[in-house]
């Protein structure tokens, strides 16, 4: 009997995959960007989570496995929906964006972007961000998991995972600091 | 790039997540220190970091759609009947006697069970219906062209159904198709309008349930199959309406 996985309670189980709807939802929104396509892939992420749950393993991270399975469908869909024009299109933006140094000097200090940016505006910037980038950002510093956590959700190793974080904080920040100072400068404030 | 600001800039973010060992961090920290473009570089990867963790609760915020906690329900509820299900074997080995025992409390056991996933059928099956016609169908939305709804089924979903098509005469009138999900997968939903009354019609491939017409929510659904195909349909109206336009789409699927 070694080895051998034990099924999970089913009751339990389903209690504990229910108590995950909120952070799934919130997620697969940032994900699709779409309330409608949002909610499908919630839903098609709990059928499969049911259909497959004596595969998951007891004691081990339920949200990494249920975020994995979020993750899987929404990348089959997208294949499916339009083949190969996501993963260019993210690598393609990867690579532009690894060359590119953003705006020059910025001297906008952190703490004053920090205080004056709206969470509408930080929703926005982050709904602007390419779809590797979001992910991978979203991943880290929102739901705070593990870089080997991320790699396996997107299946990608984890250099890509953190070159993917890297690229999407900065972004965020640069393109933040960008429409704050063109915002003072427009509005006249202070 | 020269070398040692490439291999800054690639730890800058366990540098900020402060996951890197001792030893490799004041290496990043004494480079940082001689590199304003590096330094620019970390600042603004630790501002990003900052901003969404800062604000992670705020950004994880979302309110549920009206919906998909019960419908999300319904799955839990299923998956965790399907495995308390009571197993047959396990009786039999206790004997003829018992064996008896266990075979008509099977044949009672799956008829309850038959009929109360009806009722989870319907409840999925309404919720669906709410969700698509508040998301999806406009007041005005147009009357479509049956052929062009299969083909879109086809094209999109791999799906070869009938679909039937609007009947002015009758006030029924073909609003749209969309692919919907139930506890056992997916299947078509095609959206009618009859007399200004939202209408929703399922198909189940490859399933055959008993003929049933539940109410519940104030949503009213009927059951009913034909050769190896379950059609559901799901309205608010109760009344003539509702009835004219199951037996359109029952003739009409034959």
């Amino acid at each position: 009997m070694l080895g051998r996985r034990q099924p999970p309670d089913p009751d339990a189980f389903a209690a504990e995959v229910l108590a995950f709807l909120d952070p799934l939802y919130a997620t697969a929104l940032r994900l699709t960007r779409n309330r409608a396509d949002a909610q499908d892939l919630v839903q098609d992420t709990l059928v499969k989570a049911f259909r497959f749950a004596d595969r998951f393993e007891r004691g081990t991270n339920l949200k990494a496995w249920l975020y994995t399975i979020l993750h899987n469908t929404w990348r089959n869909r997208r294949r499916d929906a339009a083949r190969d024009t996501v993963e260019v299109d993210s690598e393609r933006v990867e690579e532009a964006s690894s060359t590119s140094s953003g705006p020059a000097e910025i001297d906008t200090p952190e703490q004053i972007l920090l205080r004056d940016t709206l969470d509408a505006d930080l929703q926005a910037a982050l709904d602007d961000l390419p779809e590797a980038f979001r992910q991978a950002v979203w991943l880290r510093d929102v739901e705070e998991f593990t870089y080997a956590e991320i790699a396996q959700m997107l299946g990608v190793p984890i250099g890509t995972v953190m070159s993917r974080i890297s690229r999407g904080r900065r972004l965020l920040y640069e393109r933040l600091s960008a429409s704050h100072g063109s915002a003072r400068v427009g509005a006249g404030r202070r | 790039m020269k070398e040692s600001c490439r291999r800054t800039d690639e730890r800058l973010t366990p540098y900020a997540d402060d996951a890197l060992p001792a030893a490799e961090r004041a290496e990043v920290e004494r480079h940082l220190t001689a590199c304003p473009p590096c330094r620019r570089e970390a600042a603004h990867e630790e501002g990003g970091r900052t901003l969404l963790r800062e604000r992670s609760s705020h950004l994880k915020c979302e309110a549920l759609p009206p919906g998909l906690r019960t419908r999300c329900e319904a799955l839990a509820r299923q998956y965790t009947a399907r495995r308390h299900a009571p197993s047959w074997r396990a009786g039999l080995a206790r004997g003829v006697v018992a064996a008896f025992a266990v075979l008509i409390a099977a044949g009672l056991a799956l008829s309850v069970a038959t009929r109360r996933s009806d009722t989870v059928l319907a409840a999925q099956l309404t919720a669906d219906h709410v969700k698509c016609f508040r998301i999806f169908a406009k007041d005005n939305s147009p009357g479509l062209d049956a052929a062009d709804v299969e083909q879109h089924l086809r094209d999109e979903y791999g799906w070869d159904v009938r679909v039937p098509p609007s009947a002015p005469e009758q006030g029924i009138q073909l609003i749209g198709a969309r692919r919907c999900l139930y506890g056992e997968g997916t299947m078509p939903h095609v959206m009618y309008r009859v007399n200004g009354k939202n209408v929703s019609l399922y198909m189940l491939d490859g399933v055959r349930r008993p003929p049933a017409e539940l109410t519940g929510l104030g949503y009213r659904s009927r059951i009913w199959s034909r050769g190896a195909t379950t059609y559901v349909m799901v309205s608010s109206d109760s009344g003539a309406d509702l009835v004219r336009a199951a037996q359109y789409v029952m003739q009409k699927v034959q």
